[in-house]
């Protein structure tokens, strides 16, 4: 615990948002990293590195190559249109973000040094790290900066993160203040804008301002490692950037592999020819118990969410989406389907590790009895029938099996309709698409540092992605409430309404929150990623035999 | 010798051939769901980023006018720029058609002795233990499918004893010889799933070659035995055999998709497979004709040998 006077030594770091902060700390309803990543978060980024977070870590060898299994990347590589792990993998060896969101120490300055909001949160203005230069040799100024998210809020770019910013950056919101200052001007107030520039979204790496679109040539970013070789379809090699800004990459050498096959990739891991690979479930297996190799994972806001359209027999009726919710036992799926590597959700998008998210709201469990009773209230006390549409895709198939056997509890009869990937997305636009038209569906949705892109895009009334068709005036403005709040007390107090609002209308069920693990060679130290697929290489370091 | 006509002839279906399959692949891939956009930029992308993105590509105008743009170019050898990989498609197809080539040489390498060595051994000695023992091994390989001989190949030869590289490809600086080795593991899945076909195909014709009249004849001028084995037996039985090669070629440089993805070989089963997934339709067209002109070509070829070997059939006109 810190002294009290540590507490009044960092009182006054900031206004009275940061003072509320550290007044839940004290009465002990914020951790101590929870505070520290609520500091960044307000760009108290010297006192985040002053408490020991993101900083200095042990000495460790320096040299080696890296080599690295990937999946093969669906298209050119693009830090624009990005959207497949293997080409994030690829691009973190060599592009950087105006701040990190590190899975374990929050948001890390790193092209950017320091971020303030103004009193409404819709004015941002970001402080650039003086001195860094692109692989090219050519400095990196605000102008850049600027370009780079022009490029990302413009349709005509072929932007995959056009989504993301929607109704938060517009174009002609970034504005240069000066050689090292850049601004933005929101499209309304935003709290928690700065994971926005972040790696979170994966697409706003830096870029010289006259990028071209033809990245693959060079891959020219700022990154601890810069280009040595690409071949597309086959792999790409990188070497340790003598000119970093920061502490130089400790491997001399990166080497990517990209393979077709998962197997193929465990069997190269096994035969040594690999240090690290991503991991799926099913590799799981094939490592667990081998002294060779270690599991990592962090903890992540990725889920299945199961949707229930409000607007379609039988899910009209709130108390039968509740019913279906209730048939099932959320512990053994955890322990079952995900061994242990996830965590319970409570069928709203707060998972735990946001700290906005409000812990008091009870959760939900398994209930066969309310759920019978509830059906029988509802006018069907002997169940129905549903059609649950899905895609074929990770552990997707296995948990509609899961749910298909709960729901059997309860009467309720579900058919399984699972199809390939692209068949489910289909054109993605309501009319023309399994996933938004689909009574009854799963969906994966990848890690987002902050819950607003699922409470938005998936459950406003306007969302893109609504496949529950949920259309409720009382959620729409509890969500408003929710983006204005400044503070973190405010921002629970919206978010335990939205919580207890959507336990019960239901329009749909999350019942867990995954994990994102890398399989790494036990003679490799200091691998990081986050859970969007980010693989930072640069403090690895090899353990001597 | 294939004469003028026949030549022609055979120019003529194969440019036929292409143009059919090339209206066919075009037309058959509007009906997979989704767009070029769409795929490229994610189902959870902005409706509007996709619009721009189909409109750059191409991709909004009516299939008609797709398809004739597409082919106006390609009559004049410039089959377009992938969809997907941003470059000129032609450099990805001939780099996957050489990796798919020497992938289909060591298989041949390895088939050809194996299965007609073994189909001749057999059915020389037609009712003998040794032909029960090469056609029962031959039908065993033969029901293992690739994926899974490959795995355990993979598992065997190249996890436990390390004889062998995990991948099917060589590092750039590497010689002939590397390049070669690296893909003896690849090749063996389909050897042994095709050697025993071979053999069979092989065995029936020594057997019936055996039997015919004009072994019988070269019996009775008494000939030398390996004479009549080689002149006569031989050249005759291998008709079939040679027939079901030139067919299977076609398939080896484009059908091994499981092998080319086990062994990570970027060959052309591999890029069409790919392509069809990113509706990048200008590699998906090239990558299908290329492997249509090998069938057609090959098919040819086979039929050329089997002239050579029989002047019975220079005399066929039909393609």
């Amino acid at each position: 615990m810190t002294k009290r006077r540590d507490i009044d030594a960092v009182r006054n770091l900031s206004g009275g948002i940061w003072n509320v902060a550290v007044d839940e700390y004290q009465g002990g309803f914020l951790k101590r990293r929870d505070l520290l990543k609520y500091a960044a978060l307000l760009g108290l980024t010297g006192f985040a590195a002053s408490q020991g977070l993101g900083g200095a870590r042990a000495a460790a060898a320096a040299g080696g190559t890296v080599r690295v299994g990937l999946g093969q990347p669906t298209k050119a590589i693009d830090p624009v249109s990005v959207t497949d792990p293997a080409s994030i993998g690829v691009i973190s060896q060599v592009g950087e973000y105006l701040i990190l969101d590190d899975p374990k120490d929050g948001l890390q300055p790193k092209l950017a040094l320091s971020w303030e909001a103004n009193e409404t949160a819709s004015r941002w203005t970001f402080k650039l790290r003086p001195g860094v230069k692109f692989h090219d040799g050519r400095a990196v100024t605000a102008k850049d900066v600027v370009a780079s998210f022009e490029r990302l809020v413009d349709p005509a770019s072929g932007s995959s993160a056009l989504s993301a910013y929607k109704g938060i950056l517009s174009k002609g919101g970034a504005k240069l203040v000066d050689d090292e200052t850049v601004a933005f001007d929101l499209d309304g107030p935003n709290s928690n804008f700065p994971f926005y520039v972040s790696s979170d979204v994966y697409n706003a790496v830096i870029l010289p301002a006259d990028y071209a679109g033809d990245f693959e040539k060079n891959f020219n970013g700022t990154g601890p490692f810069k280009l040595e070789s690409f071949r597309p379809k086959q792999g790409a090699s990188f070497v340790r950037n003598e000119d970093y800004w920061g502490d130089k990459a400790l491997p001399d050498r990166v080497e990517i592999k990209f393979f077709d096959d998962e197997q193929a990739q465990v069997l190269a891991l096994q035969a040594g020819q690999l240090d690290v690979i991503p991991s799926t479930t099913r590799l799981e297996l094939a490592i667990e118990g081998n002294p060779n190799f270690k599991l990592l994972s962090v903890q992540a806001s990725s889920h299945d969410q199961v949707h229930l359209r409000t607007d379609q027999a039988p899910f009209t009726d709130k108390r039968i989406r509740r019913a279906l919710a209730l048939t099932i036992d959320r512990e053994a799926i955890v322990k079952g389907l995900l061994k242990g590597r996830a965590i319970v959700g409570n069928d709203t998008p707060f998972a735990p590790i946001f700290p906005s998210a409000d812990s008091s709201v009870p959760q939900r469990k398994q209930d066969i009895a309310e759920a019978k009773r509830l059906l029988g209230e509802a006018g069907v006390p002997n169940g129905f029938e549903v059609t649950l549409t899905t895609e074929r895709a990770y552990d997707i198939p296995d948990y509609a099996v899961i749910i298909q056997n709960f729901a059997k509890k309860a009467g309720i009869d579900v058919k399984l309709n699972v199809l390939p990937q692209d068949a489910y997305y289909g054109s993605a636009t309501f009319g023309s698409s399994p996933w938004l038209d689909s009574v009854l569906g799963i969906t994966d949705y990848g890690h987002r540092g902050t819950p607003d892109i699922f409470l938005n895009a998936t459950l406003k009334s306007s969302g893109a992605w609504n496949a529950a068709h949920f259309n409720n005036p009382a959620y729409d403005a509890l969500l408003l409430d929710y983006s204005k709040a400044r503070d973190l007390q405010a921002q629970r107090l919206a978010a335990g309404k939205i919580q207890t609002l959507l336990l019960d209308e239901t329009p749909a069920i999350i019942s867990y929150f995954s994990q994102y693990s890398r399989i790494v060679s036990s003679k490799v130290e200091g691998v990081r990623f986050t859970a969007i697929s980010h693989l930072l290489l640069d403090r690895v370091s090899f353990v001597q035999a | 010798m294939l004469t003028g006509r026949i030549l022609s002839a055979r120019v003529g279906t194969l440019l036929l051939t292409l143009w059919l399959v090339s209206i066919l692949v075009f037309f058959a891939g509007q009906v997979l769901p989704g767009d070029v956009g769409r795929v490229m930029l994610g189902p959870f992308a902005d409706a509007q980023a996709v619009a721009e993105l189909n409109k750059r590509l191409g991709a909004d105008q009516p299939v008609f006018v797709q398809y004739w743009l597409w082919f106006s170019k390609a009559v004049t050898g410039d089959f377009g720029t992938s969809l997907s990989m941003r470059g000129p498609v032609a450099p990805f197809v001939l780099e996957s058609l050489k990796r798919s080539a020497a992938l289909a040489s060591i298989i041949l390498l390895f088939l050809v002795p194996l299965g007609v060595g073994a189909g001749v051994i057999a059915g020389l000695n037609a009712g003998r233990l040794i032909d029960r023992l090469i056609v029962m091994a031959g039908v065993s390989f033969g029901i293992v499918p690739d994926f899974v001989s490959g795995l355990m190949l993979l598992i065997v030869f190249g996890l436990w004893l390390n004889w062998f590289p995990i991948s099917g490809v060589a590092p750039d600086a590497a010689g002939f010889w590397t390049h070669g080795y690296y893909l003896i593991l690849p090749a063996l899945p389909l050897v042994l799933n095709l050697a025993g076909y071979i053999a069979r195909m092989t065995r029936a014709g020594v057997i019936e070659a055996i039997a015919a009249d004009y072994t019988r004849t070269a019996v009775l001028k008494g000939l030398e035995r390996r004479e009549i084995i080689f002149r006569h037996v031989l050249r005759n039985a291998l008709t079939p055999t040679i027939a079901v090669l030139a067919t299977q070629t076609g398939y080896m440089l484009g059908g091994l998709v499981v092998i080319e993805a086990l062994f990570g070989i970027q060959g052309l089963g591999n890029l069409v497979l790919n392509a069809a997934k990113a509706r990048d339709f200008p590699m998906l067209e090239a990558g299908v004709l290329v492997m249509a002109a090998i069938f057609v070509l090959s098919a040819a070829a086979g039929d050329l040998v089997l002239a050579l070997l029989d002047p019975r059939q220079r005399r066929r006109t039909s393609p």
